[in-house]
């Protein structure tokens, strides 16, 4: 019987640790837009990692060819003609511990480059993201804003 | 029976990870149009703008260059001994033939703040020039020949450069660096050699394509000091093919960019330092003798990135000679002659031009 009890304290523990810990992480998720306020991102979760795909563009056509943006500057040319909008650019991130998501990579269009990146939570609506190169030192720190739909 | 229970239990989520492909961009049947009504939750962020313009040739965090100038003529003017009025006849008019002059060429920038609002980068860098004469004509010796064949000149040096925004038009942007310039080795280094410059530009970011500023800067660029205004313009045409990268009367470019991993870029640039000499030689003569070396570096460049971050720059040109005298530095002192200064030069020596090359590799900022 006292078996039996320290299982149940045990699962309910595992389960209720999980929960907050899966509610922490999930703060990531949502819409923001990067200080420059050039796009807009949406970060979700697949599996147990979090990634972002533009969804809105301030400009989304581009002023040479007059046609919907592509991502022109990958450097695997197989790839310069998929749409910017919809493009994932936030990839493979795992929430490390409180208000902070790790190991993940941030692609800038506009040179074409990816970057390693950590994400970092200030307030529930802030994310400060810095892309860098090798080591943290060699990197630019950016400040997100969460967005929501207008209420009516 | 209830260990592998819990085991079953903890393995359960993993089981149930989708695989999800994280290489893959795919069309997404998604209603983009919702993204229209989003607004901030509570405020934006402060916008600020960058220190960069669209396709400009990308900064340098760490590079690592070779430089080589081809053969020239070196004539010096007489060295006289500040220490006696008797002509010393060792250090008369001398004439050296320079097979060629190399060196090598280092620096580091780590940007120790960098984000929206300010970016505060620190630096140190290394250059060095050495001389391969060839024969030399014993009857017409000169100190400074021999200095220069036997030591060579270098400049180790550490930088800052500020980069403030006031919002997304306004910018302020400030550079200082402290250089030990001279023939000296590095078990024989002192603050003789220190020699500063500094720079503040007030600058407009006008859009993404262009950036313009103006200031003042007080600089050894053309051999000895000088205070001198300095324009800024960093500019790409709407076609982003072609633009310019000018910090005059520093340097000028006109910049064609062929694709986001290589650009080339023709102009010039005007380089130079003061050094002091007679560290490592007991001539009196060459004591408190500070040689201004300027010169103008016509050049085509080219800048390719060969792997992720790290990019190949090649340039050649041809390296024409602004100054290469010396001032006698009163009481050790540096002293202000500017363009209308009447200052006579301790020597007035004449360098000649030549082809050149450098070649770098090169880690560059995101």
């Amino acid at each position: 019987m006292k078996n039996r009890i320290n299982l149940i304290l045990l699962l309910t523990l595992l389960f209720t640790s999980s929960f907050a810990f899966a509610q922490q992480a999930d703060d990531l998720i949502g819409v923001w837009e990067p200080s420059n306020g050039k796009v807009r991102v949406k970060i979700e979760k697949l599996g147990t990692k979090y990634f972002g795909r533009i969804v809105w563009l301030k400009a989304p056509i581009d002023s040479v060819t007059n046609k919907p943006k592509v991502d022109k500057n990958n450097p695997d040319e197989a790839l310069r003609n998929v749409p910017i909008k919809g493009f994932r650019l936030l990839k493979d991130f795992s929430f490390k511990s409180e208000g902070e998501w790790t190991e993940g990579t941030i692609y800038d269009p506009e040179n074409g480059s990816t970057y390693s990146c950590t994400i970092k939570m200030k307030n529930k609506n802030t994310l400060d993201i810095r892309g860098y190169i090798g080591i943290s030192a060699f990197g630019r720190t950016d400040v997100w804003k969460r967005l929501e739909i207008k209420k009516q | 029976m209830v260990s592998k229970f819990i085991f079953l239990l903890l393995a359960l989520p993993m089981l149930c990870i989708a695989q999800v492909d994280t290489t893959k961009n795919q069309p997404i049947d998604e209603d983009f149009s919702q993204y229209d009504s989003y607004n901030y939750v509570d405020q934006a962020a402060k916008r600020y703008c960058t220190s960069k313009v669209l396709d400009l040739s990308p900064q340098k965090l760490i590079s690592i260059g070779y430089d080589f100038q081809g053969g020239y003529d070196l004539t010096t003017d007489t060295l006289f001994n500040p220490n006696s009025t008797q002509y010393e006849s060792k250090n008369g008019p001398g004439f050296g033939s320079i097979q060629f002059s190399h060196g090598l060429r280092l620096a580091v920038n780590i940007p120790v703040i960098s984000n929206t609002a300010i970016i505060v980068q620190m630096g140190a860098n290394y250059a060095e020039q050495r001389y391969k004469f060839n024969a030399l004509n014993t009857s017409a010796p000169n100190d400074l020949i021999t200095t220069l064949k036997e030591n060579g000149l270098r400049t180790t040096g550490l930088n800052t450069l500020i980069f403030k925004p006031f919002n997304e038009k306004h910018f302020l942007l400030f550079q200082a660096s402290a250089d030990l310039s001279g023939d000296y080795g590095f078990n024989s280094i002192n603050l003789k050699y220190l020699r500063s410059a500094v720079a503040a530009i007030w600058g407009w970011k006008k859009n993404d394509r262009k950036m313009i500023g103006f200031g003042l800067s007080r600089t050894y660029r053309v051999g000895e000091m000088n205070y001198i205004p300095v324009f800024l313009l960093n500019y790409t045409a709407p076609n982003r093919k072609n633009g310019c990268e000018i910090l005059f009367p520093a340097r000028a470019h006109y910049r064609r960019t062929f694709s986001a991993r290589s650009l080339a870029l023709f102009g010039y640039e005007l380089e130079g330092q003061s050094y002091h000499l007679g560290s490592r030689s007991s001539s009196p003569a060459l004591q408190d003798l500070e040689l201004r070396r300027g010169e103008l570096r016509i050049r085509a460049v080219y800048e390719r990135s060969i792997s992720s971050f790290l990019w190949l720059s090649a340039q050649a040109g041809f390296r024409y000679n602004y100054s290469f005298d010396a001032d006698r530095l009163p009481n050790g002192k540096e002293f202000f002659r500017g363009f209308f200064g009447t200052q006579p030069y301790a020597m007035q020596n004449t360098l000649g031009n030549t082809f050149y090359f450098l070649l770098g590799i090169n880690l560059v900022s995101p």
